[in-house]
């Protein structure tokens, strides 16, 4: 494009973002990257601060939190279950292939898997897919919410964005994690057990196997249900909330909402992990 | 229609299945009109959208990758230190990698920054009327727009997947250095000892193919089927990810099955 | 030469255009007005199949067309160029990129050949100091200017404006106005306005077609408007509230 502006002399400055790229350079694009992360992480850390403040001291719109939980927690069972249930037969299938390379013996398949649905897979996969039905939902609400300036109006008539808006879906969406993950265990477990009956010949009876559950598997399970539920909502509402340009910027909102959702949960499945597996060692 | 429903319940399943044929055959429709064009593609938007959708998703998939690979040595520590078998590490966390967890999340990944972006942008286009003003040029919206859409979709999330397996693979052997005390050279051992081949990997790239061609053809057809203006575009989003979603867990059964 | 014959539309059960005839001349500014909604829009969108009608005849220099199925329409668009009312640029593509892209995909040139005629022909209408620039950072007007670039790569021998003034500026109107009386006196293109800019019509058109409730109510030249004693006509070429129109 520049040989033909070359030969085509024109006063036409070029084009605005390209110009800013070339003058930061290589080093100056990583600085750039990092000052935006800065600056998302104090926003997110704001948004969420605000919110456990009006937890505690907010006004509560009477049935707010009932009205999310719906949103949020029963219009998800169906969408959960299908693929938790997938997900379910897969992982006993491939940790059967998988088994079948070393050991031929499978009564310890069942143990194995529940021990690794209760400490992870539940809670971490489910979430995700949490993160793209309710995280999507949140910041598209959210966002139409910001451009058509109804946020400004709730601003201009006292009321913290906030407390009116990212509370209720903080609270619902803290209980029904927890309960479509215990929702979301329960199919995968079952679908599991069903192949595992049918492609290795184990019985329900011995596929449910409780003995390397414990405490530690429990406990970090747990955990990661309530992070999660408390990063999809906090994550999706400030991607909602910092919407600017119309239609079109309810679209990368919501994008971005998904995005962002599906990398806390990795990070703080993670360190959580990590953590478990340091506290609980085997 | 003016007729009172006897019974919802039956009503609403009725209606769910009518739209859910109607959304599978409008996939399939959009895939035939876009295979009988597949060779003319428009080089310059190929490139454009490849650039926009491989090189700007490199940053998250290398962040996905790398915490996956760490997740699922964690993961295998447990067994591992059960059994008492540093050797097996590379292996455990490496076979439920190639084969699942890289293909999986890297598409999960790709579908929200991609998949969403492509229908968003194609719902705009929809109702700011211009793909009409592409056809009033006498160009075909299919083969301008969708044809290099899709063929870049296809091309990033294969090598996306590759990528994010070996950045997978690699945070799995430092998290194992780091939090086992197991070289990165026994992990790479165990990794190529015989237990896992070349068909681990394709399986998964395989696997990454068909997610590829589910996410394209949702994110292409509900982004042209966008209707109702600028909340029709929030919609057709919205809807885009989750059809993406979820045929992403149906399709893995099934190849899981096949492979 | 442009023929509408019978032409019949509805959406649902809302009848928008009821039984529309009229004749177009080559190279003359033709201007179609009426009240918004009146189904101005929906009559040029049928010239390039943008939609079907339910009944009637449109012939185009000897074909009859309106049953043509998209590839058959591909000459037709050829010869008859639109500008959308609102310029519908592509936002992901310079202007110098709008304009290039027919001339890639029609005319066989490279994309950088097409990038220079595209900067020649974004000057004719003086707006080859904005050819870098994306369409969101652009006023209206500027778009529009563009858009009609865009329009005439093809060279058609027909250009389609729907309201190409409407939510400019005064001056920029005034200038697009030019621009279509230019096309017809220069170019020997025949124009096809929509519009119920009241300043374009009596300024540029050759002569009007004035629709109401899915009819023709009159067709002639401005003059003839003018003199009219039909209180309608009256009513809308004066901009009075009150009066026989119901909308």
């Amino acid at each position: 494009m520049s040989a033909t502006t070359e030969t085509h002399p024109d006063p036409s400055p070029p084009d605005a973002t390209e110009g800013v790229e070339a003058e930061l350079g290589f080093v100056g694009s990583i600085g750039a990257a990092f000052l935006d992360i800065a600056v998302a992480a104090r926003e997110l850390y704001s948004v969420f601060v605000r919110t456990l403040y009006y937890v505690f001291r907010g006004k509560r719109v009477k049935g707010a939190v009932l009205h999310q939980m719906n949103e949020i927690g029963v219009k998800s069972v169906a969408f959960i279950c299908i693929t938790m249930g997938f997900i379910g037969m897969i992982l006993v299938y491939q940790s059967g292939l998988q088994a079948k390379r070393v050991v031929p013996d499978f009564t310890m398949l069942g143990a194995t898997y529940l021990e690794l649905l209760v400490r992870d897979f539940a809670a971490s996969i489910g979430a995700l897919m949490l993160a793209t039905r309710v995280g999507a939902g949140i910041a598209a609400e959210i966002g139409s919410m910001v451009v058509t300036e109804q946020v400004d109006a709730l601003r201009m008539s006292a009321a913290d964005p906030i407390d009116y808006l990212v509370v209720p879906r903080f609270l619902a969406s803290l209980v029904m994690t927890l309960a479509l993950i215990v929702i979301a265990g329960t199919v995968a477990f079952c679908s599991g057990a069903a192949t595992a009956y049918v492609f290795f010949d184990v019985r329900p009876d011995i596929f449910f196997n409780m003995q390397l559950v414990d405490v530690g598997d429990f406990l970090t399970g747990f955990t990661k249900c309530m992070a999660y539920g408390a990063a999809i909502p906090i994550v999706s509402s400030w991607c909602g909330l910092s919407t600017f340009g119309g239609s079109e910027g309810v679209g990368w909102a919501t994008t971005r909402a998904v995005v962002n959702s599906s990398l806390a949960i990795i990070i703080l499945n993670f360190f959580i992990s990590a953590a478990g597996f340091l506290i609980f060692p085997g | 229609m003016t007729e009172a429903v006897r019974n919802p319940r039956l009503h609403a399943l009725g209606a769910a299945s009518i739209e859910l044929a109607e959304i599978v055959g409008g996939m399939g429709v959009l895939l035939a009109r876009i295979l009988v064009r597949i060779h003319k593609f428009d080089g310059e938007e190929l490139v454009k959208n490849l650039y926009k959708m491989a090189v700007k998703s490199l940053p998250i998939v290398a962040v996905t990758a790398l915490f996956t690979g760490a997740i699922m040595v964690i993961q295998a520590a447990v067994i591992v230190k059960r059994f008492n078998a540093e050797g097996l590490l590379g292996w455990g966390a490496g076979f439920g990698t190639l084969r699942e967890i890289a293909p999986l999340l890297t598409a999960l990944m790709i579908s929200g920054r991609v998949g969403a972006n492509n229908t968003a942008e194609l719902g705009t286009m929809v109702v700011t009327e211009q793909i009409d003003a592409l056809r009033v040029l006498a160009i075909d919206p299919i083969a301008f727009l969708i044809v290099p859409r899709f063929i870049a979709i296809l091309a990033t999330l294969v090598m996306m997947t590759l990528f994010a397996d070996a950045l997978a693979l690699f945070g799995a052997a430092y998290t194992g250095q780091g939090l086992l005390g197991v070289e990165p050279m026994t992990f790479f051992n165990g990794l190529t000892g015989g237990l896992l081949d070349f068909g681990d990997v394709f399986n998964g790239l395989f696997k990454s193919f068909v997610f590829a061609l589910v996410m394209a053809l949702a994110s292409c057809h509900f982004g042209l089927a966008t209707k109702g203006g600028a909340p029709g575009v929030g919609r057709a989003v919205n809807a885009s990810v989750v059809a993406s979603a979820a045929g992403i867990f149906v399709l893995d059964y099934l190849v899981s099955f096949l492979g | 030469m442009l023929a509408f014959k019978n032409i019949k539309k509805s959406f649902g059960p809302k009848q928008v255009l009821n039984d529309v005839s009229f004749d177009v001349k080559a190279g003359e500014c033709f201007f179609i007005i009426g009240a918004s909604g009146v189904g101005k829009s929906v009559l040029i969108k049928h010239l390039v199949g943008l939609l079907a009608c339910d009944s009637g005849e449109i012939w185009l220099d000897g074909e009859e067309i309106s049953r043509f199925d998209e590839q058959q329409m591909g000459p037709v668009r050829k010869k008859c160029a639109m500008v959308f009312q609102h310029a519908t640029l592509f936002d992901s593509m310079t202007c110098a990129e709008n304009v290039a892209l027919p001339l890639r995909k029609h005319k066989d040139m490279n994309a950088k050949d097409a990038l220079a005629e595209a900067k020649k022909r974004l000057s004719v209408v003086h707006m080859q100091a904005f050819a870098d620039r994306y369409p969101p950072e652009l006023g209206d007007g500027m778009r529009k200017r563009v858009a009609i670039a865009r329009a005439l790569t093809v060279d058609p021998t027909y250009v389609l404006f729907d309201e190409p003034t409407t939510s400019l500026d005064p001056v920029s109107a005034r200038r697009v106005d030019t621009l279509i009386r230019e096309l017809c006196d220069k170019l020997g293109v025949t124009s096809i306005v929509v519009s119920h800019d009241l300043s374009s019509i009596f300024s540029i058109a050759d002569r009007i077609v004035m629709l109401y409730k899915g009819k023709v109510l009159k067709i002639g030249t401005p003059a003839e408007f003018k003199a009219t004693d039909n209180g309608i006509i009256q009513q809308f070429i004066n901009g009075r509230a009150e009066g026989p129109m119901d909308l």
